[in-house]
């Protein structure tokens, strides 16, 4: 009787196997699927009398084919992706911008110092006065759409902030939920596998949102916290919550409440696109703001201080040209309003009005040093070509450390691919060896059902 | 090493991916002409564009200057011209009423003539621009270089209200041109012509009197003193024309090498880009290949 029942458990752990084949067949292509396998034992019940073989075989469990250490560093390579290409549409569009050699400050600057050179040729001439102002307001505001793109960005850098904590705190809750799930299951001996690969799949997510380190705690569940300062995110099966809080200045404040607890988290070392959104605004997008307020700022400064140091065409002290206001968006620099050529202090004499030599002193001014914060102190006419170079530079590092962070990241998912991803080759010669344990299996249950009809037929 | 089946697949995706990238860069650079299409294409590369480009909008206001003050001066140059023209008059008619044998019906006939030409003078010196600015004022534009006040004694009418100083036009990096020719000294010539048309006009008048005659000799005096003056600064101007012609060719030859080096910086090769597009394409296709023939074996099939 034990042949038969030895087949029994052989023909019920082919099947077991062909179940677990079939399963990894149909996921073939789900993205982080787990394969899994059978893991056969041998039984061994008692001796009998001495020669008992075994008492057939046995599946105590199925083996899921997963890595930790590969699993680590596919979250790793996530968050240092999610970092730098964050970051990269913003530099990209900038550059777009800032580059166009027509349409840029530097073109803007052409033409305003164009205009002061071509009136040297009659300074007391109306139109050539006129078409000083003119250039001047049109130089103003190239200034002003760059400041209103800063502004611009830095409102989607914060609206892009707001939504990645919002979905931040959607898959810690969902981790949290998933790890109560997977320990509850675990205690009733069962391989939660699925649930398994449901949560790494969300902690890579979250790992592409924000840096983070995974600890496996002894019930299977997964302890989650942010890689830059420790502080938690998930705890077994209870979830921290992120927010964002705006301040006066534009600026933003993130927090991370967890139970009773609430910290403020220190810009800086974040990783994944929270952290490139706070490396792009902080090392960019603020002091480029600031450069362009500062060059604005300079140039406004010297051309009225040096108009107001001549006369006008009625010898009347020169009026400023410019109005300048760091505190406006779209409106930071402008021509003053009123203003006509006849007001413009080219003469150096109250008394003379076709003298130009004032002039010349602003046409010189292009040559001037002024201090831009991010630049130190830099010719007027060439602090914007700096500022492109600069920016030019901030992304092509930028660029550099994307495409590594995406190779890292290609070879991390290979990596974890070859251990955990199914191989339908494989699973096809599976499939054809456990068909045939399977049938091998009946045959034995065949010779054993034809010894005992011998048997029975010896007292036929 | 183990493959996973969707190995292959996300392989080739990226194989593809990378290269459509490659190809897409390149046919954006064939379309535009342009070796950068962003600053971060090449940073160091694009500043110095950026820089050649603002100094080459410099040369070309430099250029534009230079032709603006040309006309200007040709301008000046011709007014001056007629002065020259007036005054060789007045002095053949001065010369001639120096001549002893003239009678006063003569030498009066003489200062009508002589009259005309010293208000020509007169007008002459005190043109003006389109926008009425005084152009021969120095930079005293608004007022008039010479004015007139009847009221005055004889020889003292005429004054010089302008001043000597010079309009200066920038004509490259820290040069600059003088635009612009004042009359001072013209008003001593108007001056002395008012005498001798005075003298000479006085019914009677004798040219042989000591005093018409020490007038006529001043002012034949007056006239060459005046005519140098002008003549000196006509040369002037077309000595500064010449200058200008020089600068403009200096400019010229900055500009091209200028336009050369961005052609070397910042145009593409077309002969390389089309090389390269080739490699990428006939990489493109063997992977495709590839893909093709690898993704078609499959154990499932045999079994």
């Amino acid at each position: 009787m034990t042949i038969i029942n030895n087949a029994l458990t052989g023909s019920l752990a082919a099947q077991a196997a062909l179940k677990t084949s079939s399963q990894n067949v149909a996921n073939v292509m789900t993205p982080g699927y787990t394969r899994q396998g059978v893991l056969l034992s041998s039984v061994f019940l008692r001796n009998g009398n001495g020669i008992n073989p075994g008492d057939g075989v046995a599946v105590p469990s199925l083996i899921r084919f997963s890595d930790g250490y590969k699993n680590q560093q596919m979250w790793q390579a996530a968050s240092s992706l999610g970092q730098y290409s964050t970051a990269q549409p913003y530099l990209t569009q900038l550059e777009q911008v800032m580059g166009d050699d027509t349409t840029n400050i530097n073109a803007g600057m052409d033409i305003f110092f164009g205009a002061l050179n071509a009136a040297s040729v009659e300074p007391t001439s109306s139109p050539l006065r006129q078409q000083v102002i003119t250039a001047a307001g049109a130089m103003a505001q190239r200034f002003n759409n760059l400041r209103q793109l800063l502004a611009t960005q830095r409102q989607s850098v914060s609206q892009q902030r707001t939504a990645v904590v919002g979905q931040i705190n959607e898959l810690t809750r969902d981790i949290a939920l998933l790890n109560q799930k997977i320990a509850a299951t675990g205690a009733t001996g069962a391989i939660p596998s699925g649930l398994a690969d449901e949560r790494d799949r969300k902690i890579d997510q979250l790992a592409g949102f924000v840096g983070v380190q995974v600890i496996d705690q002894a019930d299977g569940s997964r302890n989650v916290a942010l890689r830059g300062g420790g502080q938690p995110l998930v705890v077994g099966s209870v979830a921290a919550t992120m927010s964002v809080q705006g301040n006066p200045d534009g600026s933003q404040t993130l927090k991370l409440a967890f139970a009773k607890e609430s910290f403020t988290l220190v810009n800086g070392n974040l990783g994944g696109q929270l952290g490139g959104l706070d490396e792009f605004e902080s090392k960019v997008l603020m002091p480029l703001t600031q450069s362009i307020a500062d060059m604005a700022s300079g140039l406004a400064t010297k051309v009225n201080a040096q108009l107001a140091a001549g006369y006008t065409m009625s010898g009347a002290p020169g009026s400023p040209l410019f109005d300048f206001d760091p505190t406006s968006t779209n409106a930071m620099l402008k021509t003053t309003a009123g203003l006509v050529g006849q007001d413009l202090g080219f003469s150096s004499s109250a008394t003379v009005a076709g003298n130009s030599d004032n002039l010349l002193a602003v046409i010189d001014l292009k040559n001037q040093p002024v201090p831009v914060s991010s630049l130190g102190s830099s010719l007027l006419g060439d602090a914007y070509t700096q500022l492109v170079g600069k920016l030019g530079t901030d992304s092509q590092q930028n660029e550099a450390s994307m495409s590594t962070a995406q190779t890292v990241r290609d070879q991390a998912e290979e990596s974890w691919k070859s251990s955990s991803g199914v191989n339908s080759d494989e699973e096809a010669i599976n499939l054809v060896q456990y068909q045939q344990m399977y049938q091998a299996n009946m045959k034995v249950i065949a010779v054993a059902n034809q010894l005992f009809d011998a048997t029975l037929a010896m007292f036929g | 090493m183990r493959i996973a089946s969707t190995q292959y697949h996300a392989t080739m995706n990226s194989a593809l991916q990378r290269a459509s990238v490659a190809v897409e860069d390149l046919l954006q650079q064939m379309a535009s002409g342009q070796r950068h299409m962003l600053p971060s294409d090449d940073p160091v590369a694009n500043v110095r564009l950026s820089r050649l480009a603002r100094e080459e909008a410099g040369l070309g206001q430099y250029r534009s200057n230079i032709t603006a003050l040309q006309s200007r001066l040709q301008q000046n140059e011709s007014i001056l011209d007629g002065m020259v023209q007036d005054m060789q008059q007045a002095r053949e008619l001065m010369v001639w009423a120096a001549d002893g044998s003239n009678t006063s019906e003569d030498v009066n006939a003489m200062a009508s003539s002589l009259r005309s030409l010293r208000d020509s003078l007169f007008y002459t010196s005190n043109t003006r621009d389109h926008e009425g600015r005084f152009m021969f004022s120095g930079t005293a534009v608004t007022s008039a270089t010479i004015v007139y006040d009847g009221t005055a004694a004889l020889g003292a009418r005429y004054s010089f209200t302008g001043n000597t100083g010079t309009q200066n036009v920038v004509v490259g990096n820290g040069v600059t041109q003088g635009a612009n020719v004042d009359l001072n000294g013209m008003e001593t010539l108007l001056n002395q012509l008012d005498e001798a048309v005075a003298a000479l006009s006085a019914p009677g008048a004798d040219v042989n009197s000591p005093a018409v005659r020490t007038i006529v000799v001043a002012g034949l005096d007056g006239l060459d003193t005046a005519l140098n003056s002008v003549a000196g600064k006509i040369a002037g101007l077309g000595g500064a024309q010449n200058i200008l012609d020089t600068l403009d060719g200096n400019h010229a030859n900055v500009s091209l090498s200028n336009k050369q080096a961005l052609i070397t910086l910042g145009q593409l090769d077309y002969g390389d880009a089309a090389v390269r597009l080739n490699a990428y394409t006939s990489a493109l296709q063997s992977t495709q290949k590839a893909y093709g023939k690898v993704s078609a074996l499959s154990l499932f099939d045999v079994i």
